[in-house]
């Protein structure tokens, strides 16, 4: 809401320079988006006014009205929050009997749903969406706005255009109460009808668009069709012109989920929508007319003819509300002198009554926004000064609970892994769909949004993938080399709804260059380890087995399980993935991914409990075996712990060798066994014993010949 | 004839010598020079002694063995001084850099967030994620925005394509329900609000209520210095009976100061939040002007740090405790926020581009 300070000043008696009556706002909860000098132009002559006014020092304020306050859309009730601040008098402007503009003055009583008077019929076909509409007819001679009031409305952002135009601009930017004027003449039948658009209704705005209406839609039609969308915009048929001789003025109160509704749906937000949609007041119709009728007058641009015509079928007065003097110290922890309260409700504009044990506290419809105690709590409060309300650390009444486990396994997942060299990205929950799609495995598929801001944010995550490789082609293209990023976050597929993963990916280098020699870049098991590295953060034997699937590397790509649970996949990213996303080929970036939530079900939750430490000396013996290629390393293993004795306690691969030297189809493992018995010292005897029936056993499953 | 003054003067002459002597060199010439066979200090010395008288002998001999002692036991201090200071073979250039491990550095974010958890917990406080996609129940109405209501617009919403499950939520938290468990409602949008666990852990609570939760939250707004269409968020609430504004003024100021300097200055300004009521915004002196004004606060001095306010009656009603007994505070804001005043990071868009380049300034 953007207005000169003059305009605010010359309604209260608030003596304060510009800056300060601007900050004495924004501390009652308007805040201040702009201060600006008054822009270039000659000087704007001073409206005639009961007040004196300082134009020597005027600015324009731009304050940011919070969606409660529909009411401060306007320079009075910016003008009642200053005088209330100040606890001053506020002056309202006048009406055609030069009578204060208030709403509260009258409570009319209940009208029929159609009135005519003076050539204007008005009739309210929908009440829910249309309960009050009001209407004048005036002679007018159309021509431009004195400088006084064009400059009001430049200064507050609105362009003058008539006259006519003007005033009602100048009457919703001082009372907050949107107006529309129709050429009278215009209008079949000189009827104004409140109702739904009917299937297939168009109509030509003010702005030259032509927009097709739906039926929900509250229209102001005349005799035949539309010519105004109700509470958005006028129709450009009956719009007031050069030669409009006659007028129909709107005054009127709409519903304002309709009006919002309808305002979104075409895409047309204006002044008015804005303040219908939060509720204008209900009780301003007649008063907005007859403060219009008196401007244009005052003006001369002409004269009310007849009387207003008011449907108002079911009048709704103000509410009650009552207001405990104990429940303000017990929410705000500090008390307030009832002079203070009396005064602060009775500025805004509150009808106080003293009650049991508090007030009684008759509600003005402007307040759209208090409709119980708490409400006008928060409205003492804020006019009491926030600072003036002391700071209290709360007492703590019970133990709080114990940490959620989920939690603290992340962050010891971020500590492990950020220990093993990856920094941690943090990427968009939403990519881009052809980004996504390769990651999407078995038959899962992908949550699109509804109306995505871009293609690039078009579906929701399937996989962290997408994402880290992002962040790694980044990095890439910015002259990093080794990139060894990770993240951890929510997933989402269709079925399974919101699942959280641990992802990482790496490329470059394993061991990083020095001086003395030793780079080396990743390859898969530096990546399996650290996937062993999260399975052991966890408590977890991981499983891994081979795997295919679109995106990895067939033969570098491994299925990741606890038991018979799957829980993940890692591997190298298939190079067409890795170039599609813009890293340079030749590249290779091995990438992990495991389901957190699944790693949280199966964790164990019980303390780890500790062994004792052996007290007699191990005995470790080699074994070199050649064996078939595609043997897998796990077989081999499984086939010695089954021959041999439970002190068998370690079996270590340590050399694997093809080449010279080694059949064709085959390769030479090297494994080291280690003994140990927790009750004795082991003999050559017993070990060398142990050592033939596995090597039998390896012979016989495997065709295993030892070298 | 020496006595006991000449081997004192001595003294000071083998002390002078062996500070001198800074080679191996030069520490010989001095050892020539007191304990020379021939010509040597000590050995005239012992000679001198010998022809003393039969009364004065014994103390002289006793003194002059004494002094050669120790000058041998010096000497041999300074020579073992001198070698341990001489290089092995092939010494190393200790300027070359050290071989590291390589270590990943965890995002600022999660620095921050680590922090803001650290110190609600303190203050008693649960701290709970949530999901990332809500229904509108939980997300708004709630919340006290039925359909249609303006403050909607506060938050532009991304809607899903597809109503989409919310499955193993579970109980928020670790504290064992006691309350009928709320029904299963898909999930339609992406949370604009961390606030909708309020509602969540309500549900499921009886009072008090001791929470912060911390997340991702979506806004529909177009990637800029200041705006990306994700965030994070961390949401605090506290209902117990008895709770006041005046508790909400004392917890956040100690949060504050905690997060950035105990010396911050704060301020308290009524603002707008459907969800409460009053509502309240809090400021802190600006921290890189220190308050006197500068292009960042707009020269006011202060930057708006959380949002905050008396949790609404008709959230509490919502969710059916009793809001005659029970009050509330809730506050929240922004982790991006607080990351980029406590950093002095100027375009909230690096906090997901993960270049290591920023990423790595983050290294405690």
């Amino acid at each position: 809401m953007k207005l000169l300070a003059s305009w605010l000043r010359e309604l209260t008696d608030v003596r304060l320079p510009v800056a300060d009556l601007a900050s004495l706002l924004s501390m009652c909860g308007f805040e201040v988006a702009s201060l600006d000098p008054v822009p270039e132009g000659p000087l704007a002559p001073r409206p005639p006014t009961r007040a004196a006014g300082d134009d020597a020092n005027d600015a324009v304020i731009d304050f940011e009205i919070t969606a409660n306050r529909p009411d401060c859309l306007s320079v009075v009730g910016l003008a009642r929050e200053a005088a209330t601040a100040c606890r001053v008098p506020l002056r309202l402007p006048w009406d055609e009997a030069g009578r204060p503009i208030s709403s509260v003055r009258a409570v009319s009583a209940p009208t029929p749903t159609r009135v005519a008077a003076d050539g204007l019929e008005v009739t309210i076909e929908d009440a829910d969406l249309c309960p009050r509409y009001a209407a004048a007819v005036a002679e007018v001679t159309i021509g431009p706005s004195p400088e006084w009031l064009a400059n009001r409305l430049t200064a507050a952002g609105v362009r003058p255009i008539n006259n006519i135009v003007d005033v009602t601009n100048y009457v919703l930017l001082e009372m907050g109460h949107p107006m529309h004027a129709f050429d009278l003449e215009r209008l079949a039948g000189r009827q104004l009808r409140a109702r739904r658009a009917r299937a297939g209704e168009r109509l030509r705005t003010l702005d030259g668009e032509d927009r097709a209406l739906e039926p929900d839609m509250l229209v102001i039609a005349d005799g035949s069709v539309p010519q105004a969308v109700a509470g958005v915009m006028g129709g450009a048929h009956s719009e007031v012109w050069p030669g409009t001789r006659l007028i129909a003025l709107e005054s009127a109160y709409f519903k304002p989920a309709s009006v919002r509704r309808t305002s979104k749906r075409l895409g047309l937000k204006t002044e008015a929508s804005s303040r219908f949609e939060r509720g204008t007041d209900i009780n301003a119709p007649v008063v907005a007319l007859e403060r219009a009728c008196a401007l244009i007058e005052q003006i001369g641009a002409g004269r009310r003819v007849g009387a207003v015509i008011d449907v108002y079928p079911s009048p709704r007065g103000p509410i009650d509300v009552t207001l405990r003097r104990q429940r303000i110290a017990q929410l705000l922890g500090t008390t307030v002198a009832d002079a203070d309260v009396l005064a602060i409700l009775t500025g805004l504009g509150f009808d106080v009554a003293e009650a049991a044990d508090g007030w009684s506290v008759r509600v003005p419809t402007m307040r759209v926004d208090i409709v119980r105690e708490a409400d006008l709590i928060e409205e003492v409060a804020r006019h009491h000064g926030y600072d003036r309300i002391p700071s209290h650390f709360p007492a703590l009444r019970a133990t709080s609970p114990r940490p959620d486990p989920r939690m603290a396994r992340k962050t010891l997942l971020r500590h492990r892994l950020t220990s093993s060299g990856f920094s941690e990205a943090v990427s968009y929950t939403f990519v881009d769909e052809a980004d996504a799609a390769p990651f999407v495995t078995g038959d899962r598929a992908l949550v699109p949004l509804a109306y995505p801001l871009s293609e690039k944010f078009a579906v929701l995550r399937p996989s962290l993938l997408p994402g880290l490789l992002e962040s790694v082609a980044h990095n890439r293209r910015r002259e990093h080399r080794d990139v060894r990023l990770f993240e951890i976050g929510a997933c989402f597929s269709p079925a399974g709804g919101e699942q959280h993963h641990v992802a990482f990916a790496w490329t470059g280098a394993c061991v990083p260059e020095h001086w003395s020699g030793g780079l080396r870049l990743v390859d898969f098991f530096d990546a399996k380890g650290v996937v062993e590295r999260i399975g052991e953060a966890l408590d977890l034997p991981l499983v891994f087995t081979d795997l295919t699937n679109g995106y990895l590397v067939a033969g570098r790509a491994a299925a990741v399980s606890v038991g018979k649970t799957a829980v993940g996949v890692l591997g190298q990213l298939a190079p067409g993935q890795s170039e599609a996303r813009g890293l340079p080929a030749g590249d290779e970036v091995y990438v992990a991914e495991l389901d957190l939530d699944a790693l949280d079900r199966l964790a164990p939750t019980a303390d780890t409990r500790a062994e004792t430490l052996p007290r007699f000396p191990s005995i470790v013996r080699d074994i070199s075996i050649v064996v078939e290629e595609g043997l897998r390393s796990e077989r081999l293993r499984a086939t010695i712990r089954g021959v041999a004795p439970q002190t068998l306690i370690q079996i270590r691969e340590f050399d694997r060798y093809k080449g010279q030297g080694i059949p064709e189809g085959r390769y030479s493992l090297s494994l080291r066994l280690t003994f140990r018995s927790p009750d004795r010292t082991l003999t050559d005897a017993d070990v060398q014993e142990t050592m033939e029936r596995v090597m039998e056993a390896l012979t016989r499953e495997h065709q295993a010949v030892q070298r | 004839m020496p006595d006991a003054e000449e081997i004192e003067r001595l003294r000071v002459e083998f002390q002078a010598a062996l500070a001198a002597a800074a080679t191996d060199q030069a520490l010989r010439v001095v050892r020539d020079r007191f304990l020379g066979r021939k010509g040597g200090v000590i050995a005239s010395l012992m000679k001198a002694v010998a022809s003393a008288s039969p009364a004065d002998r014994p103390l002289l001999g006793m003194l002059a063995n004494q002094f050669k002692n120790e000058i041998e036991g010096a000497l041999d201090a300074r020579r073992a001084s001198l070698e341990s200071g001489r290089p092995v073979a092939g010494g190393l250039d200790v300027t070359l850099p050290g071989r590291q491990v390589p270590l990943g550095h965890l995002h600022p974010l999660t620095h921050v967030r680590h922090q803001v958890e650290a110190i609600f917990s303190r203050m008693g406080y649960e701290i709970l994620e949530g999901p990332e996609i809500e229904d509108d129940y939980h997300n708004f109405e709630a919340l006290n925005m039925p359909p249609e209501h303006p403050a909607r617009d506060m938050q532009d919403t991304f809607f899903l394509g597809q109503p989409v499950p919310q499955r193993g939520l579970g109980t928020p938290g670790t504290r064992v329900s006691t309350r009928p468990a709320p029904p299963d409602r898909p999930a339609t949008l992406l949370r604009t609000h961390t606030s909708a666990m309020q509602i969540r852990y309500m549900e499921a609570h009886e009072p008090p209520v001791r929470i912060v939760a911390i997340g991702k939250v979506f806004r529909r707004d177009n990637p800029d210095l200041t705006h990306t269409p994700m965030f994070h968020q961390f949401e605090g609430l506290l209902v117990d009976e008895r709770v006041t504004f005046a508790d909400l003024k004392g917890t956040l100021t100690a949060f504050v100061r905690e997060i950035f300097a105990p010396d911050i200055k704060v301020m308290f300004r009524p603002s707008f939040f459907p969800y409460t009521e009053p509502s309240a915004e809090m400021f802190i002196g600006c921290v890189f002007c220190g308050g006197t004004g500068c292009p960042v606060c707009k020269r006011t001095g202060w930057l708006e740090i959380l949002g905050s306010g008396m949790v609404h009656p008709s959230v509490l009603e919502a969710v059916g405790y009793d809001a005659e007994r029970y009050t509330g505070f809730a506050f929240g804001t922004g982790i991006e926020r607080v990351a980029m005043l406590k950093y002095g990071v100027d375009d909230i868009r690096l906090f997901y581009e993960n270049d290591l380049r920023f990423l790595e300034q983050f290294s405690f």
